[in-house]
């Protein structure tokens, strides 16, 4: 390690030593995709660029890598009242990222937008909503990462080995009963109550049978609430098979706590801003709101924003010509990672992920419904 | 005194210490711009050597540790209990040491400490490190405490098991029988336990305590001039008394239960 392949080779190949000695890690692993946060300029600073600037001056990433919402829709941020300096800045990131070889579409659901690994693959991914849906819903297999750490790992093509990419820790560690009637937004609500129960357990979940976005918002207020980044769906992850639910803990989930923790997330009343796709909205979700929509007028001057990836909005153009009469569908961020606290107080959206990042992140009082109820507040 | 951890990231710094009891986050914990913590903002970790236990928090944490670099506030050296990924990240990022298994809780703030992050050591300054023995003598449910006597080097008028120290080239159960031979005449005490060595630190000295738990069958005990009074007694009744530092913690490992302190140390 005396920097001969470069700074970023050499930085790269420090941090994965540093935290395979934290964690004890007995060797790297090969992996086939990587996944990056620290995107948004808001989150990373110009430490960040710098940081950026010194990597991307003479490393390449060697796997296919994707990018994490940045802090403005790259296109269409003066809609945004993005200022000059933070717009600038923000395409001085993406810049870096280009120039390491990384794709720059911006989502927390690459697995929708191309880059989707397959079961058993061994991957390095940040973005804790979609290192738990691939865990758990494809059965692919990433620790949860930071940034840097993806980042890292990236461009060695390696990872070190522990945590859950060992067998033995990806098993369940306590099994949850939950009685809910379904919908989205019962399952945003029942990951927000689990992750706060359970912290960075392995949940094994029964009784429930979510359809692919139910389980991306169950994963994100997960790992929102609590830290989980791996559970188990009985009759759905490809592990839950060979589970073993012997002598765990049961914890059961009853409609009344669902109606808490909502309760518990709601903190204003009139919202200024009405955002939704935390995480990014899918093809599903966008016909489902485009149908809400459709014979409807905009009745107030409430901003509304639905965000989603580029590769989303490529595949619904008639159903984005309706949202678009009601607000904007914006790509590559989101409204937790945008500083939109320069322009909004009370922020509306169906996502506890969202609910549990808005106040702190973005210094917003939230409130917390469902689609359905926050398209009736603009109709 | 030397601390021997692990390197988590090379590099060699010397400054003075600040020690936090708490986890700590870099993002909200510290400002960026001033190096200022955000509990006690009178208190600066640009520069110094920043110990805590353990890091929490957001990911971002790392990049704060980022800008702290860029604007120079940033640590020189960290020392933590158990190193995790955030703080990792940024240590290597901004390229200064960090070593972790130190037990922070001996250190004190304006201690000055050289951090060797290749070596995962540790030298605190004008700190002396002692290596003693304590023993838990144990009668049926009670346990044996005496008073030392006003003609002891330490801790003079307090209570404590029976101990010494640790002689150069000696092993640590080579005192305890030593001692408890020399102490209170006991030579067929039977070994119950021996729990790991715990830290104490007291002044400019950190006690390095290797406890003992033996079962005993004798009635009577004779004490030599290091005490001037013994008692027999079950664990409830320890808060009661004035004992030497990290005693309570001592009879709390040996005996597998929770002291109730009173507040008397």
């Amino acid at each position: 390690m005396k920097g001969e392949k470069g700074f970023g080779v050499q930085r790269a190949m420090e941090l994965l030593v540093a935290i395979g000695t934290v964690y004890e890690a007995e060797r790297l692993i090969p992996i086939s995709s990587a996944h990056l946060s620290g995107v948004s300029y808001k989150t990373i600073g110009e430490g960040g660029v710098d940081f950026l600037t010194n990597i991307a001056s003479d490393s390449k990433v060697v796997v296919k890598t994707t990018l994490n919402p940045a802090g403005m829709d790259l296109v269409r941020w003066g809609e945004m009242k993005i200022s000059k300096r933070f717009a600038e800045r923000q395409l001085e990131i993406i810049d870096c990222y280009s120039r390491l070889g990384v794709e720059t579409n911006c989502t927390c659901t690459p697995y929708l937008a191309g880059n989707l690994p397959r079961e058993d693959d061994t991957v390095a991914w940040a973005e804790s909503s979609a290192l738990s849906y691939i865990n758990s819903i494809v059965g692919a297999r990433t620790n949860r990462e930071g940034g840097p750490g993806a980042l890292a790992a990236s461009i060695l093509g390696k990872t070190p080995a522990y945590g859950l990419h060992l067998d033995e820790n990806r098993k369940p560690t306590v099994v949850i009963d939950a009685e809910i009637d379904g919908g989205l937004f019962d399952h945003t609500l029942l990951g927000q109550v689990v992750g706060k129960k359970v912290a960075n357990a392995v949940p094994y979940f029964r009784n429930i049978r979510p359809n692919p976005d139910e389980a991306k918002t169950l994963a994100a207020a997960m790992a929102a609430s609590g830290s989980v980044a791996m559970f188990h769906v009985e009759g759905m992850t490809p592990e839950a098979n060979d589970a073993d639910l012997r002598g765990l803990e049961r914890i059961g989930v009853e409609r009344r706590d669902l109606i808490d923790a909502r309760e518990t997330l709601s903190t204003g009343r009139e919202p200024d801003l009405i955002a939704v796709g935390c995480p990014h909205l899918s093809e599903a979700e966008i016909r489902d709101l485009a149908s809400i929509l459709k014979c409807k007028s905009k009745k107030t001057d409430i901003d509304v924003w639905f965000c989603t990836s580029k590769a989303t909005r490529k595949r619904c153009p008639k159903e984005i010509d309706v949202l678009e009469r009601f607000g904007k569908v914006l790509c590559d961020t989101c409204m937790v990672v945008a500083p939109i606290e320069d322009h909004y107080s009370c922020s509306a959206t169906n996502s506890a992920k969202a609910c549990n990042y808005l106040p702190t992140l973005c210094s917003q009082k939230v409130v917390c419904a469902s689609a359905a109820d926050l398209m009736k507040m603009v109709t | 005194m030397i601390l021997r951890g692990r390197g988590i990231f090379r590099g060699i710094a010397r400054g003075p210490i600040v020690a936090l009891d708490s986890p700590f986050s870099f993002l909200g914990g510290v400002d960026p711009s001033t190096g200022l913590l955000s509990d006690s903002k009178d208190v600066s970790i640009a520069g110094k050597v920043l110990a805590f236990p353990v890091g929490k928090g957001s990911t971002v944490g790392s990049y704060t540790m980022l800008e702290m670099k860029r604007q120079g506030t940033l640590p020189a050296a960290i020392l933590n209990k158990k190193a995790e990924p955030i703080v990792t990240t940024g240590a290597v990022m901004c390229g200064i040491p960090l070593v972790d298994s130190i037990d922070v809780s001996v250190l004190r703030s304006w201690d000055v400490a050289m951090v060797d992050g290749t070596e995962g050591t540790v030298e605190v300054e004008g700190v002396e490190k002692k290596s003693v023995v304590t023993c838990i003598l144990m009668k049926r449910d009670r346990f044996l405490i005496l008073k030392r006597s006003e003609k002891v080097g330490t801790f003079r008028g307090k209570w404590a098991g029976v101990s010494g120290y640790v002689e150069v080239g000696e092993e640590p159960i080579q005192t305890a029988l030593k001692e408890m031979c020399e102490e209170v005449r006991v030579t067929d005490a039977e070994l119950v336990r021996q729990a790991d060595p715990i830290v104490v630190r007291s002044g400019e000295i950190v006690w390095e305590i290797h406890p003992f738990l033996f079962k005993v069958k004798e009635d009577g005990i004779t004490t030599d001039w290091e005490h001037t009074g013994h008692r027999w007694i079950v664990p409830d009744e320890l808060p009661g008394f004035d004992t030497v530092p990290g005693f309570d913690r001592v009879v709390e490992m040996l005996l597998s239960r929770k002291i109730v302190s009173t507040g008397t140390r």
